[in-house]
């Protein structure tokens, strides 16, 4: 069995169906023991200072783990992604592209999915087999989010990281089912966290390691993480092109901003943190999320893997007492 | 009721006694920290009665409030000061608070005598008053001098509070002269704030922290937004004022 990699949530199902272990390359930077390194070590080798550190890191840990190729989501994600493969390419690592399609169109997205099985070898037959069986996994992930939201049972670092980690299922689908299960069935016999004021986050996830820990500890509980639960396919489709449709991320703020409006307003969301990394395109996008949610926004920045700025924190902090 | 507001370059101390300030005291923030600062469980703690402030309740704000402790204080959000700082200042209840001090500046909409919404600038030092320092070192003149220049300004973009340098230095090798140049670091600083008020506009602008004290900023804030400008009577010690006013004085 092969590993993979990839630079952001694709079509897992083909590499699952391929009988390769997904790994996605985010969630292996910033669970490592020590992320800034690896965003110095880009840096080293010739990164620019003024680059988002996720691509930095990304860098890093392509070539610091064992993997055999790595997708890299050419449109629908960062635009950095092109010159990450590029060196990432000179290092001689196997670079496999991907786009959605700006568009949303489905015969754009079958078309790279057509092009992603022919490079695995696999049939659509054995990838909606995969879609059919993750169905089931992500289904518990909906449960999950259902008890963040709903019934204030599991906490908005809890939320966050299972849902992100939905991009590759830590690796193992099966192993990750089981662990879902048992949490929960804890999480149901937990006393409800109500009282506190209730936050969306927008955005890619962030780089900060505590924020969510930092959110909590001043009243606040983050009831809807937007891309990550976007991670989670939170949709009932019957096939691979119209679930990798209905996912909202790839296509723009537009296609992002119907479900957040509808999300925030079911969750009773009384203000929206929108995180954008530092030099990212997305900081322009800041401006429709303004302009488009009608609720209390707080734009935070995050450059480095760490801990929450000093800065940062009293911006929160006013946030949350503004809001609540 | 005593107020203090931990400023990234200084520390103001307030002292209010049935709406008055008693005693103010500005210290700065290094040498106030290493002179009365102790570490306690990994986090700085203050002991006040050794600074010479003590026998009153205390409320505390500012930026070193997440990683400093104030025996026996309490301590509330910096927006939250600064606004009931302002209200109580002003005795108006809606306006556009614009605070501009050492390290940082914010822009924060009170409506009906609350915070509504509230915004801060970059990350860096640009647009505060260490630029206009670091500007009026390079052009070796004062802060009030600088502060007089608000007429056929100097085109300067930089307000970063290092590279800025860089360009004034330019424009001082192009014969700019010294009136143009400290417009030019005013207007730099006023259009570094323009889309931070476009934000949060309203029909009245209320000025705090050490920088309202430039009157050219005040000018060119009146004449470029065509809105009303209110200077507060104590623009440094708003937040500290503002930690007394929460205290209920």
């Amino acid at each position: 069995m092969g590993r993979v990699g990839f630079t952001t949530t694709i079509p897992v199902e083909v590499l699952l169906a391929a009988g390769q272990e997904p790994v996605d390359l985010n969630n292996l930077f910033i669970g490592a023991n020590h992320p800034q390194q690896m965003a110095d070590q880009a840096e080293e080798a010739g990164y620019p200072r003024t680059t988002c550190g996720w691509i930095k890191g990304l860098y890093t840990a392509a070539l610091t783990t064992e993997i055999d190729s790595v997708i890299a989501v050419m449109h629908g994600d960062c635009s950095n992604t092109q010159a990450l493969m590029e060196t990432l390419e000179l290092q001689g690592m196997d670079m496999i592209p991907f786009a959605f399609p700006y568009d949303r169109d489905p015969q754009g997205l079958r078309a790279s999915l057509y092009k992603l099985m022919d490079r695995f070898g696999v049939s659509e037959a054995e990838v909606e087999r995969e879609k059919k069986r993750l169905d089931e996994i992500r289904r518990l992930c909906w449960i999950w989010d259902d008890l963040t939201w709903k019934s204030d049972q599991v906490s908005s670092f809890e939320n966050h990281l299972k849902l992100v980690s939905t991009s590759d299922f830590e690796g193992n689908p099966d192993r990750f089912a089981v662990e879902m299960d048992k949490l929960i069935m804890e999480a149901r016999q937990r006393q409800p966290e109500s009282g506190k004021v209730r936050l969306a986050y927008i955005g890619v996830p962030p780089i900060f390691t505590d924020l969510y820990q930092v959110l909590e500890s001043m009243g606040a509980r983050v009831v809807f993480n937007e891309v990550q639960r976007q991670f989670s396919m939170p949709y009932q489709t019957d096939n691979m092109v119209d679930q990798y449709i209905c996912y909202t991320y790839p296509y723009g703020a537009f296609a992002r901003l119907a479900d957040i409006k509808a999300q925030v307003e079911q969750r009773q969301v009384q203000g929206i943190i929108h995180y954008t990394q530092t030099f990212c395109y997305r900081q322009i996008e800041d401006l429709i999320f303004r302009q488009k949610l009608g609720l209390p926004l707080l734009t935070l920045e995050g450059d480095k893997p760490g801990k929450v700025d000093a800065r940062s924190r009293l911006r929160l902090e006013a946030f949350i007492n503004m809001l609540g | 009721m005593i107020g203090i507001d931990l400023g990234s370059r200084q520390v103001k101390l307030i002292q209010m006694q049935k709406g008055t300030v008693s005693r103010r005291e500005m210290r700065d923030t290094i040498g106030f920290y290493r002179q009365y600062g102790r570490m306690h469980d990994g986090q700085l703690q203050i002991d006040l009665e050794e600074a010479g402030w003590s026998g009153d309740e205390v409320i505390a704000t500012g930026y070193g409030k997440m990683a400093v402790s104030i025996t026996g204080a309490r301590q509330i959000p910096e927006i939250q000061a600064h606004a009931l700082g302002a209200v109580f200042q002003s005795q108006r209840q809606s306006f556009t608070l614009v605070d501009i001090g050492g390290q940082d500046s914010k822009v924060i909409l009170v409506c009906d005598g609350k915070v509504a919404d509230f915004i801060t600038n970059d990350r860096c030092a640009a647009s505060s008053g260490r630029y206009l320092e670091n500007m009026a070192a390079v052009l070796d003149i004062s802060l009030e001098e600088l502060s007089r220049y608000d007429q056929d300004p100097a085109e300067i973009n930089a307000t970063c509070a290092i590279f800025g340098e860089t360009e004034l230095v330019a424009r001082i090798v192009e014969g700019c002269a010294l009136p143009q140049l400290a417009a030019g670091v005013n207007y730099a600083l006023y259009h570094r704030l323009a889309p931070l008020l476009k934000r949060m506009d309203s029909e009245l602008l209320v000025l705090s922290g050490g920088v309202a004290l430039n009157k050219a900023l005040t000018d060119i804030l009146a004449r470029e937004t065509g809105r009303q400008v209110l200077r507060l009577p104590d623009p440094q010690y708003n937040g500290a004022i503002g930690c007394c006013v929460f205290g209920g004085i």
